[in-house]
């Protein structure tokens, strides 16, 4: 047990004392003391340009401490030289790390750029800041190195780009891309609703003030002129949703179609998905409301006349599941 | 926190398109490299790595002229190249009728470009590995105007000579590989073939 102490005790030290002045613990110990320094002048309120000066010496020797220390032990998991990615990496979040708010977009995008002039930059200049001229071998390598990070590159910006698209159209997301050759979706993740469903909620409310809670026969009136009254609630939703989706807004079509039922209606609401989708025909979201006239007796005055408490009112109920089908619902009535 | 936003919700992924392009690259720099070993017979490993730079600019100048164009497209189309990333088809607008017109266009525009970029992109290497064409060395004066004048025009004929076969190596290579590719892109989109 004491054999065992002893013996990671030394390892530990070997490991942290450097072997020679000259090595990665060298560095690695400078940037925590500057680190300390830059936290110190901090606290004996520096001008700002110290606290600076010393963080970024702090970042730099970091960054050139991790990669070397990665390369002298020699990690290479799957034969892959990763000090180079790391220590770019350490730069990356140096660099853009400060910048708050979407900082990892940019850092991720140059990433494999910095990585890449982490290679380069020993190789083409020499110690005393001159150009020089590598071997053609190495030059190959940097070439191909260099086209390498540039893919990569354009990879991470192509996944920020599909990030923006689902940005400006929110309904996308919760659509299935099991058929897509360029994008995958890590199962388990929470889908979020389609904006269609916000689209009947409101356009559900706005009915409600139209419709809900009037005398009988104005609602009647109201029918009448149906294709009016669906511009004019296509109208009012658009200038309330435009705000919060202005690209997607355009891509649903709001429509409902009265039916009879009893004494009153069946009000279907469909909000009509005309974007991409991944069922060929697209599809729209459906939400049935009843339109019903309820006798409102106890609202009369007593000496009415007889005629008065037969006074019809309408209420408004709608489902609150609004299931998804395929294709368009007028051309699924047509046919079915 | 947005790190932990993007690890906790990285969203829709290219992992596909990374996988497939991956995939796709392997077999064109195979192919470029064989026509290259055999048109300008240069040695294995040399031409892998010719065709291996080559592929990889040609590639990576293309997502980055991707990316630039597809920011600055009209809404419709941009929403037409996001049903195709998203959902594999086109979808009912107003381009859905001139689409196939578009897509050909593109693939023979996008051959061509990346054939001179694949040219260029030679010429490039073999300069920066200083293995040039025409040897631009700083020469003697010469005071015979008529030796210069037959050296130059034999340099030009030398150069011609020099540059037309890998010109054509190159187009060769190109076809090869975009037929590979154009064939195994119709063979992922039959449906069902690798569970997709």
């Amino acid at each position: 047990m004491v054999g065992f102490l002893r013996q990671t005790l030394e390892d530990l030290g070997k490991l942290l004392k450097p072997p020679r002045y000259f090595a990665w613990q060298t560095v690695i110990y400078i940037s925590l003391f500057s680190w300390l320094m830059s936290l110190l002048a901090r606290a004996v309120s520096a001008t700002e340009f110290t606290v600076g000066l010393l963080a970024t010496l702090s970042w730099i020797c970091l960054a050139l401490g991790v990669g070397w220390a990665l390369e002298a032990n020699k990690v290479r998991p799957f034969g892959i030289p990763i000090a180079p990615w790391v220590s770019g990496g350490i730069v990356c979040i140096f660099l853009f790390g400060s910048w708050g708010g979407r900082w990892l977009q940019p850092a991720l995008v140059v990433w494999p750029l910095v990585s890449f002039a982490v290679v380069a930059v020993p190789s083409l200049v020499s110690w005393d800041f001159s150009l020089k001229k590598p071997q053609p071998f190495v030059r190959q390598q940097l070439a191909l190195l260099f086209c390498l990070s540039l893919l990569f590159s354009s990879w991470f910006q192509f996944y920020f780009r599909i990030q923006a698209w689902v940005h400006d159209y929110p309904s996308l997301a919760a659509d299935s891309v099991e058929h897509s050759a360029f994008v995958y979706r890590i199962p388990g993740q929470t889908t979020a609703l389609s904006a269609g469903v916000t689209h009947l909620t409101v356009a559900e409310d706005l009915l409600r003030e139209e419709v809900d809670n009037k005398p009988w026969p104005s609602v009647e009136r109201w029918l009448l002129n149906l294709e009016g009254q669906r511009q004019l609630l296509r109208q009012q939703l658009h200038s309330q949703m435009s705000e919060t989706s202005p690209l997607e807004d355009p891509l649903w079509q709001l429509d409902f179609q009265p039916s009879t039922n009893g004494d009153g209606y069946t009000l279907k609401l469909w909000a009509v998905w005309s974007g991409p989708a991944a069922s060929p025909n697209g599809y729209y979201l459906e939400k049935t409301c009843q339109l019903m006239p309820i006798s409102r007796a106890g609202l009369a005055p007593e000496n009415a006349s007889p005629g008065y408490s037969t006074t019809q009112w309408s209420n408004l109920t709608c489902d609150l599941e609004t299931p998804r089908q395929a294709g368009h619902p007028r051309e699924t009535q047509a046919s079915g | 926190m947005p790190l932990n936003d993007v690890l906790s919700e990285p969203g829709i992924m290219p992992l596909r398109a990374v996988a497939f392009q991956s995939l796709l690259l392997m077999v064109a720099i195979v192919l470029e490299a064989m026509v290259l070993r055999q048109r300008l017979r240069l040695g294995y490993r040399i031409s892998m790595q010719y065709a291996a730079t080559v592929n990889l600019l040609a590639t990576s100048l293309g997502w980055v002229a991707f990316l630039a164009i597809e920011a600055v497209l009209p809404p419709d189309l941009r929403n037409q190249i996001i049903s195709y990333v998203l959902f594999n088809r086109f979808y009912e607008n107003s381009w859905r009728d001139v689409l196939p017109v578009v897509v050909v266009v593109t693939a023979i525009a996008a051959f061509f470009i990346t054939y001179w970029i694949k040219l260029q992109g030679l010429i490039w290497l073999l300069q920066l590995l200083g293995q040039k064409p025409i040897d631009t060395t700083p020469e003697a004066i010469e005071d015979n105007r008529r030796q210069r004048y037959d050296r130059a025009r034999r340099a030009q004929i030398e150069g011609q000579r020099g540059h037309s076969p890998r010109a054509l190596a190159v187009l060769q290579a190109n076809a090869i590989s975009f037929t590979a590719i154009l064939l195994l892109l119709l063979l992922v989109n039959q449906p069902g073939v690798m569970g997709w």
